[in-house]
């Protein structure tokens, strides 16, 4: 990693904080990656650039450097076109004007995002992370406890650390060569009109690795990459949030659609993953009581409590939610289940609590 | 019946009587109140106990410490294991065979005449067995929570109120000298004006994912322990771990309400009334069949101002407990018979002769029992403790609308909100019904 750079995420900065104008265009995101002898840093951009871009928010550049000994004389990025430097790249230093031109890029009001970087890591195991600060915009409505799926924890980094803020740490813990302290996992750094968050995260050997499909690095990487672009975090923390109860993977490494989440939802069967019911719960939360968007999912569960094709316990989780939160639209279509003895107890609980 | 009821009735006077000496043991030697120095055999309160898994014994235990003071006589459980383990302490104690057992709570019901019930069931369960059994005119030891929902506790409540028994709620924190301190200087203005409370309840653990159906035991009545509640297949979750499924418990947040809420309520004088204004946020696991909130921060606003939050430990500068903020300082309590203060020389302060002295129990079992015998209320009343779980149910309802909800806590119903409305009650399923009070 470069010195100076390392010196920037780290010396002592300037508090001043200057929102951003806020942008409706695509961010432009610039990934600088390469030389790294001990991450698989062609697998880990790929996946960075997949992860930013699923927000809608980015639109991600890979620029590798060029390999060990070749002087990084590519290394010339036009950073006037970007809004956000991701770097994982750890090799020789870059030239010096590229280090001013990034510095300046900092200084000027722009992101830079570090991913994971080289460090002294214990034995990869899931562990706990504790978010620290709750009203950062990267950790804003966070889980203050969730489980990071396997990976290498970060220990013993050293640095001023002045002006840095600690948004999330885990225990590194001695039994898997951890210094039995708890370490910073996400830090965060305002140096001048810039933005810089940090993301220990994500030691990885390939795109399957856990530590990557993780849905805490996931989000975490996306939101700390807005925040660092822009200053504000849009993103709703998703449902799939891991939290203290345990890992949640993202093979995919998107989110699931609600169109996705109904059509597993009618082949759902008792001992099949209840994660698109937990969705659709989690939607119908965040609707808060908005007339519209319940509507727009009672249509969606009524469809479900038509589709010949969908399995009884579909019907029953469908019954539970509309319980409540049903209007006068689903009766009808919960009444014509009431002869069918599967569902009798269900729909009779739905009918009582809807008062029909 | 009859022969019961004048039985209780004996058992009234008679520590009517007694209530009028109380310094009667220090001047008349124990042996000369009976033989050799035991109580007169109407003087021990007959109990039984419905519900004998972990909290049902330890309950049994503690009132078993009482000595001389309860005689159990019959133990109802759906888990044969249960009986059988409760059956055996029970004839230890008594030196004899005749401890009777019932897989059926109505069965329990109908053929025993105890003078009172401890009960510690899962919280599904509470609405109709509390309700059935005060109807029969016992006397309840209760679990906390009181009720899975608003709607099963207001009914508990007119029970109690209708059938004038003593109700003692499992809030034992109540019968604990640092609590109990806490609360008293709290209330006599040692920590000036409240504005706010902070009540730190548990974290979340870990899920088990979706676990295969499973046979189901042979010990257990899963029909039985599932009673009112939606029918699901066993998959080894039963005892104990009913807390994290929503069908049966709201979790850490509904299971310790009921303790830490329950002191904050009395030491600020909020535990005959509700909040009027709720709202919150949980986090919910993603995955499993472990459904309840692992975390949970909500927010109550009482008619008189006062602000209280109710979250997971983790989220709050004290952790656990019950944390009061006045215009003087903060007085913060919880187990450990920990009480520490913004200042110390508030906890030094004496309560007046003419200030508020809140009700004394060193013994929460024997003041259930001396309760009985006196005829007076318990340090834990039934309405206390319906006020504590409320909050964590509104909170609850909160949290799935993802709403402000807005509570009269007179009229005892959600202000213009049918869906969150609907959520005050659980239906339950076939062939139960809601008790008729």
């Amino acid at each position: 990693m470069n010195r100076k750079f390392y010196i920037l995420l780290v010396a002592v900065m300037m508090t001043a904080f200057l929102p951003s104008c806020k942008k409706t265009e695509v961010n432009k995101a610039i990934i600088i990656t390469g030389q790294d002898d001990s991450h698989n840093w062609e697998a880990c951009s790929s996946v960075l650039k997949e992860i930013l871009d699923a927000t809608g928010l980015f639109a991600a550049d890979i620029v590798i450097t060029t390999e060990k000994g070749g002087g990084m004389h590519n290394l010339n990025p036009d950073l006037s076109k970007y809004d956000l430097v991701v770097m994982n790249h750890y090799g020789e230093d870059w030239s010096e004007a590229v280090s001013e031109e990034i510095m300046d890029f900092v200084k000027n009001g722009g992101g830079v995002v570090f991913f994971h970087i080289n460090g002294s890591d214990g034995e990869k195991h899931e562990f706990e992370i504790r978010t620290q600060i709750n009203d950062h915009p990267v950790t804003k409505d966070l889980p203050v406890r969730w489980m990071h799926a396997s990976d290498e924890p970060y220990q013993r980094q050293r640095s001023p650390a002045e002006n840095m803020q600690v948004l999330a740490t885990a225990y590194s813990d001695t039994a898997f060569g951890g210094t039995g302290r708890h370490e910073p996992v996400l830090m965060a750094i305002n140096y001048e009109k810039g933005r810089i968050f940090h993301t220990t995260l994500g030691n990885a050997e390939d795109e399957n690795s856990p530590a990557l499909q993780c849905a805490g690095f996931i989000v975490t990487f996306q939101r700390g990459a807005e925040w660092a672009a822009t200053g504000y975090v849009t993103q709703e923390v998703p449902s799939d949030f891991p939290t203290a109860a345990g890992v949640v993977l993202r093979p995919g490494f998107r989110e699931i659609s609600l169109d996705e989440a109904f059509s597993n939802i009618s082949s759902y069967d008792i001992d099949k993953s209840t994660k698109y019911l937990t969705f659709v719960q989690d939607q119908i939360r965040k609707a808060a009581g908005d007339e519209k968007q319940l509507v727009k999912l009672e249509k969606k569960m009524v469809a479900v409590l038509k589709n010949p094709d969908a399995t009884n316990e579909a019907k029953k989780i469908m019954l539970r939610e509309l319980s409540w939160m049903g209007s006068d639209y689903c009766i009808p279509v919960i009444k014509s289940l009431e002869s069918d003895p599967e569902l009798s107890d269900n729909v009779d609980f739905a009918l009582t609590r809807l008062q029909k | 019946m009859s022969e019961k009821t004048s039985r209780r009735d004996f058992i009234r006077r008679s520590a009517a009587a007694a209530a009028g000496m109380v310094i009667l043991p220090e001047i008349i030697p124990a042996s000369a109140m009976g033989m050799n120095g035991r109580k007169a055999p109407g003087d021990r309160i007959v109990m039984g106990a419905i519900g004998t898994g972990s909290q049902g014994m330890a309950n049994m235990r503690d009132f078993l410490r009482l000595k001389e003071s309860v005689q159990f006589v019959a133990v109802c459980d759906v888990d044969t294991r249960h009986l059988e383990m409760a059956k055996r302490i029970v004839d230890t104690v008594n030196k004899n065979s005749d401890c009777r057992t019932y897989a059926d709570f109505r069965e329990f019901l109908e053929k025993e005449s105890p003078d009172a019930v401890a009960i510690a069931l899962p919280d599904h369960w509470h609405g109709i067995i509390y309700t059935e059994a005060i109807k029969k005119k016992l006397h309840v030891y209760g679990e906390k929570p009181i009720c899975r929902t608003i709607k099963d506790g207001q009914i508990i409540v007119e029970a109690v109120r209708k059938n004038n028994i003593i109700w003692q709620t499992g809030s034992w924190q109540r019968s604990q000298a640092n609590f109990r301190r806490g609360a008293e200087l709290v209330i006599n203005g040692r920590a000036g004006k409240i504005s706010r409370i902070e009540v730190g309840l548990p974290d979340g653990g870990r899920g088990i994912g979706t676990p295969p159906v499973m046979e189901i035991p042979p010990e257990l009545d899963w029909e039985m322990w599932l009673g009112p509640a939606p029918k699901v297949p066993y998959r080894g979750v039963c005892h104990w771990d009913w807390r994290w499924i929503l069908d049966y418990s709201g979790g850490q947040l509904t299971d310790w309400a009921g303790h830490h809420v329950d002191i904050a309520n009395w030491g600020a004088g909020l535990e005959h009334t509700g909040p009027v204004e709720i709202s919150g946020t949980g986090v919910y696991p993603p995955e499993g069949i472990y459904d309840v909130p692992v975390e949970y921060d909500i927010t109550c606003r009482y008619a008189n101002g006062i602000e209280m939050r109710i979250a997971n430990s983790s989220r709050l500068q004290h952790g656990m407990g019950t944390t009061w903020y006045g215009d003087r300082g903060w007085i913060h309590t919880d187990r450990g018979n920990i009480l520490t203060a913004s200042d110390k020389t508030i906890l030094e302060e004496v309560i007046g002769e003419d200030e508020t002295h809140l009700y004394r129990s060193e013994n929460h079992w024997q003041n259930f029992i001396d309760s009985i015998h006196s005829g007076t209320q318990a340090i834990a009343p039934i309405e206390p403790a319906y006020r504590a779980i409320s909050v964590a149910l509104l909170g609850e309802i909160a949290m799935t609308t993802g709403q402000t909800i807005y509570w009269d806590p007179e009229k005892e119903e959600i202000i213009d909100n049918p869906r969150a409305s609907r959520l005050l009650a659980r239906p339950y399923r076939k062939p139960w019904v809601e008790s008729e009070v």
